[in-house]
Formats: structure tokens, sequence, C-alpha cells
């Protein structure tokens, strides 16, 4: 029935939906915006910079280099610590979590002073790189150490959730059918869990590669391919930095597309 | 044999304290308890999946308290399953399997052979239970130990489950726990009941005492007994013969009066002079039409007041000078009878019907 009640709730929920439908467009216009207009006013150039300009290539592969290496270090020194966080229940495991994360709260810069603090060439830990032939500024490692440092919260957080979604019950199980804990972690858990660390080490991938803050107090050379459109950027303005800003945004589509396609496999099963 | 000895543990919001019971060597032994009166803690502490804070877990005499679940020579089958989903039937049927065949031959026994390529994440709630079954079979336990593990079984199925399992266990003779709130399927199964209720043992033996002679009147009351009467107790002095339940050597059982309201019945028991409670099952109940002549000591006139068929059995309430008192008869009794509501009739139940806790 159409009474003044019923005529005044529609018109409040189409008002409320336009006010929904309007916050909605304004957002996504202003998250991507940006980059659309990077792409399609740099994109075609940075594609054809990548025949000619060499340093551009060596930034490139010296990026993706060391945020494959960064993300080989997290999932080997980061999978034991998510799988702690999220089966363990012990003390202190809430400071343990919070620390973790503290990287992803700071400044970037200021990360790149820590780690310059206490891995510098004065420090202890400088003195075993310098015998192992390296040191953490102006080098690869430095670049590694930035990107393993300000990105492996993500992959810790991202892997401690796959490990959540994996029913400890099911470990159980494969315990009492006769796997130490190791091997039930191996033969159930891990590949319950792979996609999902896949997903984890992708978004870690992601972060180290696009990461400059921390990089930049550490190694401002060699470049790496943000340090590089930087440095283009106060060199030669915006028209220099265009182009190379653009292949960067290109390759950071590929990994939100494969993070899109990794589908939870195994969804954890109902308990009633 | 299963020897569970004080044990305390604590799970969540679950706990359990000083549990002790014994399941004897190849027994078939049940945990009876309401949701949430620590069944599946004490099942996981046996297991070795949640930590004992005290107490020990003996099987066939070795103590397993420390052991880790892999070297306590169990198996476990929970009410959801929990079967591996990135393996397929027959893979998980393999899993912990000491002989491949022999598990091959299980899973034909239980009828899950003919899906074993397929995917788990397809299979019915009451397949997946069988498949469940088989894997822990599979893995020759000494001890097994089944939390509800037929409750997503329609009842055909369940039979079926059962009647596979009770075969296999009659060859291997392994010692089964089986956790469950269904005190049917605890009365038709077990060889030893244990009764738990908020992370207690409240009764442990043999399933036909721990039925007729419950420890309280809430355990009673989840047992299912219907006539659970609050009253007075007084002793009757000499032990009177036609009501002596057993021989001359049970000198602890006196013939009891047992009073509620204005209504007096005969008891056999060791209940102390005073407050108490009285528990006669429905199925001990007899009703006529006119008074009998005969050794059975209580027999009282009433009227029907409520008559509720259910297949075989119908549930008839008997006011009884405004006590109700529930008799299960056959359905073919009541017709015979002609027993209507406002009928009157006798209720009629031996002394040694009536459990005073």
């Amino acid at each position: 029935m159409n009474t003044p009640l019923a005529r005044r709730s529609g018109i409040g929920q189409a008002a409320t939906t336009s006010v929904f439908a309007a916050l909605i467009g304004i957002f996504l216009v202003f998250m991507l915006l940006p980059t659309a207009t990077l792409v399609l006013s740099g994109g075609a150039e940075g594609v054809r910079l990548l025949g000619r300009d060499s340093e551009l290539r060596g930034a490139l592969a010296l990026t993706l280099g060391c945020a494959t290496a960064a993300t080989l270090l997290a999932v080997v020194g980061g999978t034991p610590l998510a799988y702690l966080l999220a089966r363990g229940r012990f003390p202190g495991h809430s400071v343990i979590a919070a620390l973790v994360d503290l990287p992803l709260l700071i400044p970037h810069p200021v990360a790149g002073i820590a780690l310059l603090l206490a891995l510098g060439r004065q420090t202890a830990a400088g003195s075993v790189l310098a015998a192992l032939g390296t040191r953490i500024t102006g080098s690869a490692t430095g670049i590694v150490a930035a990107m393993t440092f300000v990105a492996a919260p993500l992959f810790v957080a991202a892997a401690r959730e796959a490990f959540e979604q994996v029913d400890p019950r099911l470990e159980g199980v494969a315990r009492t059918l006769g796997d130490s804990r190791y091997r039930a972690l191996r033969r159930v858990t891990l590949p319950l869990a792979s996609r999902g660390l896949l997903a984890a080490s992708i978004v870690m991938w992601s972060r180290a590669a696009s990461e400059f803050g921390a990089i930049v107090v550490l190694t401002y050379n060699p470049k790496v391919a943000s340090v590089l459109s930087y440095d283009r950027f106060t060199a030669s303005g915006l028209n220099g930095a265009l182009p190379v800003a653009a292949v960067l945004v290109l390759i950071a589509i590929i990994p939100l597309v494969v993070l899109r396609a990794l589908r939870p496999n195994h969804p954890r099963e109902i308990s009633e | 044999m299963i020897s569970v000895r004080s044990l305390t543990a604590r799970h969540g919001t679950f706990a359990i304290h000083d549990v002790s019971f014994d399941v004897p060597p190849s027994a078939y032994g049940m945990i009876i308890g309401p949701a949430g009166s620590g069944k599946t803690t004490t099942l996981e502490t046996m297991a070795g999946l949640i930590p004992a804070v005290s107490g020990t877990v003996l099987f066939g005499g070795r103590d397993v308290t420390a052991l880790p679940p892999e070297e306590r020579r169990l198996a476990i089958v929970y009410q959801n399953a929990y079967l591996f989903p990135h393996l397929n039937v027959r893979d998980n049927v393999h899993y912990g399997a000491r002989d491949p065949a022999a598990a091959d031959d299980l899973a034909g026994r239980f009828g899950v052979a003919p899906f074993g390529s397929r995917d788990v994440r397809t299979l019915s709630g009451g397949e997946r239970q069988l498949v469940a079954i088989v894997r822990a079979l599979s893995s020759r336990p000494e001890v097994l130990l089944l939390d509800e593990p037929f409750a997503a079984l329609d009842p055909r199925a369940r039979a079926g489950a059962r009647r596979a399992l009770r075969a296999v266990h009659a060859e291997h003779r392994f010692t089964v726990l089986h956790v469950t709130h269904d005190f049917d399927e605890a009365g038709s199964v077990g060889d030893v009941a244990v009764l738990m209720e908020a992370g207690h043992v409240v009764q442990a033996g043999p399933p036909a005492d721990v039925f007729r002679r419950p420890a309280t009147a809430h355990a009673a009351s989840f047992l299912g007994a219907e006539n659970i009467f609050a009253g007075t107790a007084r002793r009757l002095g000499d032990r009177s013969p036609d009501w002596s339940a057993g021989t001359a050597s049970s000198v602890d059982e006196h013939a009891v009066a047992f009073s509620v309201g204005s209504l007096t019945m005969h008891a056999i028991g060791d209940a102390l002079p005073g407050p108490a409670t009285a528990v006669i099952r429905a199925e001990e109940i007899a009703i006529s039409r006119e008074p009998r002549a005969s050794s059975i000591r209580n027999q009282f006139g009433g009227r029907v007041s409520e008559i509720v068929p259910s297949g075989a059995i119908t549930r008839v309430t008997v006011d009884v000078s405004g006590i109700p008192i529930v008799a299960a008869l056959t359905t073919r009794s009541v017709d015979e009878l002609h027993l209507a509501i406002g009928s009157d009739v006798v209720v009629a139940f031996k002394a040694t019907a009536v459990h005073l806790c």
C-alpha cells in the first residue's frame, strides 16, 4: 500500500542508494585515475623505451631479481614463524605478532636508517657482511635487505592467515594416523595452505619490487626501477620520468592478475 | 584396555576434571553426555591432541600420557569426518594404512570402494563419514576413538555402518570408545557406559546399570527416564523376601518406602532416610484395567490423562493422586485395553523398578 510512510521510506532508500553510488564512484575515480592517466600518457613510450634504454632494463632486472631474492628469504624465514603464530598459543604470542608488523607502520626511510644502524659497516653484522665480501650500502645486498625488511611482514601476515584456514583437527587426524608433527605439516597443512602461501609470496614480491624509501637510504646506486623513476624525475622532470613510471605500473599489473586467479582451493571444512 | 585415571585437561572454553573410567580389553565403551559435557575434550586428551594437565591414560597397560599421538596406536573419527580435502577417497583411506590391500578390503566392506577416485568434497555427509571410519580402521589401531561418528548418517546407512563396524571389531578386537549424546545408541551398542556432565564423570559401569540406576536425577533425566519424583525415603526395616532384588548377600539393600505427595511407593535400595529422588523407567510400568493379585507391590489406581503414540510404542500418562506417571506400552496393548483419555486404570510396577538416588 502506498501510504505516506511507505513513500517516505522509499524516498529515503533511493536517497541513500544515490549517496552510496556517488561515494563509490568518487572513490574509484580517485583510486584509478592517476595510474590510468600515467599508463595512457607514457605506456606506449615506456614499452618502446625498454628496447633502447639499457639503464631502464638494468634497473628492472635488478628490481625483479632483488624482489625475488627478498621473497625467497621471507618464505624461508617467515613460513615457520607464520605457522607458529597461526597454531601456537604461547607467552609473548601477541607481542611477537605485533613486532613483526612494526616495519609496516614506520616511515620507509626510517626503516632504511634502522637497517643502516643495525647492519652498517661499524656493526658486528656489518663485519660479517664485509667478511662475505658485501656491504649494506650501495649494493644488491642492501636492496634485498631493505625489501625484505619492509615487505616480509605482509608475507608473514598472509601466510599466517593461510595456515589459519587449515583446520588444526586435520593435522590432529594425520597424527593419529601415524604422522609426526612435521610429517603432518608436510603432508596435510602445507598442501592445503599452498595457494594461500603462493598468494602471500606474490603480495610480498609486489611490495618488495615497488619499494623506494628504505632502498634509497641504503643504495642509490645501483638503481632499482623506483629509484630510477625518481632520478629521472629530478633530472628531467615529468616527461623524463613518465615512460619509466608507466612501465612500472604495467609490470605491477601482472601479479595483480595472478593474485585474482589464485582463489582459495580448499576452504576450511565446515564445523558444526 | 583403556584406563583413564584422574584426567584433567583444558581446551578453550571446555575443561574436564578428574575423569576416571576403564574400558576392558576389546570392549566397546560409550561416553554419554549432553553437548558441552567434555566428551570430545576427553577423547582428544586421550589421543594426545590436547595436553593433559594431570592424570594418566593407559592403553593396554602402557602409559601413553606423555607420548605424541602418533605413538599411541589409536585412531579417531570425528562427527565431521575431517577427510583430507586435497586427497581423493582412496588416498584418504590409504593415508595411515598399514596394509593398502587390507584398506581396500575394508573400503569394500563399508561400501566406499566404488568411489575411490572421487574428490572427497563431492561426497555426501554419510559417505564422508564412512570414508573417515575406513581410514581410521585401515591404520589398524589398538584403540578406536569415535566422536559421534554416525550423526551425519541417515537411519539405514547408520544401521549398515554400525553392523560393519561391529563385524570388524569382532574380528580385530581393538578397544573402542564411542562418544555420543544419543542414549538410545549408547544403550544398544556398548559394553561399558561412562556418563559425563559438566566435565566430570557422573557414573560409569555396564550400560544396563547406568540406565536403570542413574546416579543423579539430572543423569536420569538425560538418559531418558520419564518418571523422576522428588520425595522422602523411609526405611522399612527387615528385608522382605518378595521385595529382595538379589541374593541374601546384598546386605546393604533394604525395603524402602518412598513418599511423593500423598503417594507412597515401595522400593529396594540403599537410600538413607530423608529427601531422595525416585526414578522409574516408563518401560517398567504396566497398566491394567483392574487391580490384580500379584507379587507386584506398587499398584495404584489413576486416570489416563495423555496418550502419545509413537510407532509401535505408545506413551500413556496416568494421573495418580495428582502425580503423573508415564508408562510405555505397545500400541497394540493400548488398543486391546481400549485406553482413552479419562479411562480409569491401575498402574503397576515392581519395587525393584524404583531406583532411588
